[in-house]
């Protein structure tokens, strides 16, 4: 078959709309995910029992269940649950910031974790408070450990927008999928969606290795 | 009254007990070395007095404050005790200067511009004046301990705790670290020296104190007790570290 660069002209408009969503999602989410993931974190790292429980659940159940049936379970068991009405787009951008909350919640963890005990000591041998020596101390060098997995998280978290076809929120490969039903070309609608799902993913990329570069990992 | 008096101290690890009823009254401008061997519970007296470990019996009163009366308190006993660790502990994102300033700022609320002074002034008085913007990776083993003492004078202690401060050093660089503690002592700074440094127990200290099995076995003075040790496990152990 012969590759119909019309089709895609055609088909762009309509594709870069539903990538602007994907954005947005996206963005949205991964705000929120990494407020969510902050303070899930510290709370298993440094919280009392309570609080630890509480963050572990949370890790656990998300991380034990599929995104789309977490998204489904948003936009339709929820209304019935708590006779709350849910938007689509509401709905994707809970379920980012539920999910990556829970991922990023244990590279903070783990990050927290990574920092020498002694450099903890040093800063409480000062007569720092605790919450400073995680401020000025421990904080920033566990930032910057963060960042790598942090990144591969995002770029997770960016195509998993593309589940959210289940409940018709008009992303980018929903939008893919409605024209290539209309014309059927598989071949030059797909490759156009994957075109620019690694645009934005390798933009991300980029993004992540200017700030590493910008700090030194330790 | 004495600037750090242990009262019955005990402190356990889970069931095993680490010090046993320790009795101890050190007095401003003593300059005393601890030794003992490894295990004997040293590095957890040490600890007790800044309360980076917390006592289960008795009581230990710093400069007036006891280790139990709370958070707050136990911040003011770790301001007026400097620690020296045997790993140093320099803040890696820091340079040699931030890590000295970094204790005035962020404890005694000074402003930058004099927190920075300041830590010129204790930068050149262990000798690193030119060192001052690199990173602690870029330095030696030897100027990063010596930095992290000036990070510890920077808070301007009364009493300052010493674990092993040159054991992780190569022999060659131990002595520029040992000058800077002993003019220190000569300024009639209060140290307690964890060390397996029998010269500078000689020569800088004031008081030796041998410990084995969390307890205090002697206590004197350094060189009739290095001359003579009439301990015979005092005597054996010296025959090993020397
Ligand atoms: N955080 C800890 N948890 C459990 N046991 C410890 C801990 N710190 C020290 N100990 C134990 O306490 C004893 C005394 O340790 P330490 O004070 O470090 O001795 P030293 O400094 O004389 O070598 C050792 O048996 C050690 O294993
Ligand atoms: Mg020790």
């Amino acid at each position: 078959m012969e590759f119909d660069w019309s089709v895609v002209v055609e088909a762009m408009p309509a594709l870069l709309s539903g990538a602007r969503l994907t954005v947005l999602i996206a963005l949205a989410g991964l705000v929120g995910g990494l407020v969510v993931g902050v303070v899930a974190g510290f709370m298993r790292a440094y919280g009392n029992a309570i609080l630890n429980a509480v963050a572990f659940t949370y890790v656990e159940v998300i991380r034990g269940t599929p995104i789309v049936v977490q998204v489904m379970f948003i936009y339709f068991a929820l209304p019935l649950l708590a006779d709350l009405r849910v938007n689509p787009m509401t709905a994707a951008v809970t379920a980012i910031v539920v999910n990556a909350g829970a991922y990023i919640a244990e590279i903070v963890r783990g990050s927290l974790l990574s920092v020498n005990k002694g450099l903890k000591e040093a800063g409480l041998a000062l007569g720092l408070p605790v919450w400073k020596v995680l401020a000025y101390i421990v904080g920033p060098i566990a930032f910057r450990r963060m960042i790598p997995p942090l990144g591969n998280q995002f770029i997770v978290s960016l195509k998993d927008t593309s589940l959210f076809i289940v409940i018709g929120v008009g992303e980018l490969t929903r939008q893919g999928q409605e024209i290539m039903a209309a014309n059927f070309r598989a071949v030059e609608i797909w490759s156009a969606v994957a075109v620019l799902y690694l645009i934005m993913t390798s933009t991300l990329t980029l993004i992540l290795r200017v700030t590493e570069k910008r700090m030194r990992i330790l | 009254m004495s600037i750090v008096e242990f009262r019955n101290v005990t402190k356990a690890f889970g069931n095993v007990t680490v010090l046993k009823e320790v009795d101890l009254n050190i007095e401003a401008g003593e300059v005393v070395v601890l030794i003992g061997p490894s295990g004997s519970g040293k590095s957890t007296l040490l600890r007790c007095i800044n309360a980076l470990e917390e006592i289960d019996g008795g009581d230990l009163v710093v400069d007036g404050i006891s280790v139990r009366e709370g958070r707050s308190k136990v911040r003011l006993i770790r301001q007026e005790a400097g620690m020296v660790f045997q790993q140093f502990n320099l803040f890696p994102q820091m340079t040699a200067l931030a890590n000295i300033a970094f204790g005035p700022r962020r404890v005694r609320g000074v402003g930058k511009a004099e927190a920075i002074g300041q830590a010129r002034e204790l930068l050149a008085k262990v000798g690193l004046a030119d060192r001052g913007h690199h990173y602690p990776s870029e330095l030696s083993g030897g100027q990063q301990q010596r930095v992290a003492i000036a990070r510890a004078l920077a808070v301007k202690p009364k009493l300052m705790l010493f674990d092993e401060p040159t054991s992780a050093l190569d022999p060659e660089l131990r002595h520029e670290v040992l000058r800077v503690m002993q003019s220190l002592a000569e300024e009639g700074m209060t140290m307690i020296v964890v060390t397996h440094e029998i010269a500078f127990a000689r020569q800088v200290g004031s008081r030796l104190i041998f410990m084995e099995g969390g307890k205090i076995s002697v206590d004197g003075d350094p060189a009739e007790l290095l001359d003579n040790p009439e301990n015979p496990r005092l005597r054996e152990f010296l025959q090993h570290v020397h």
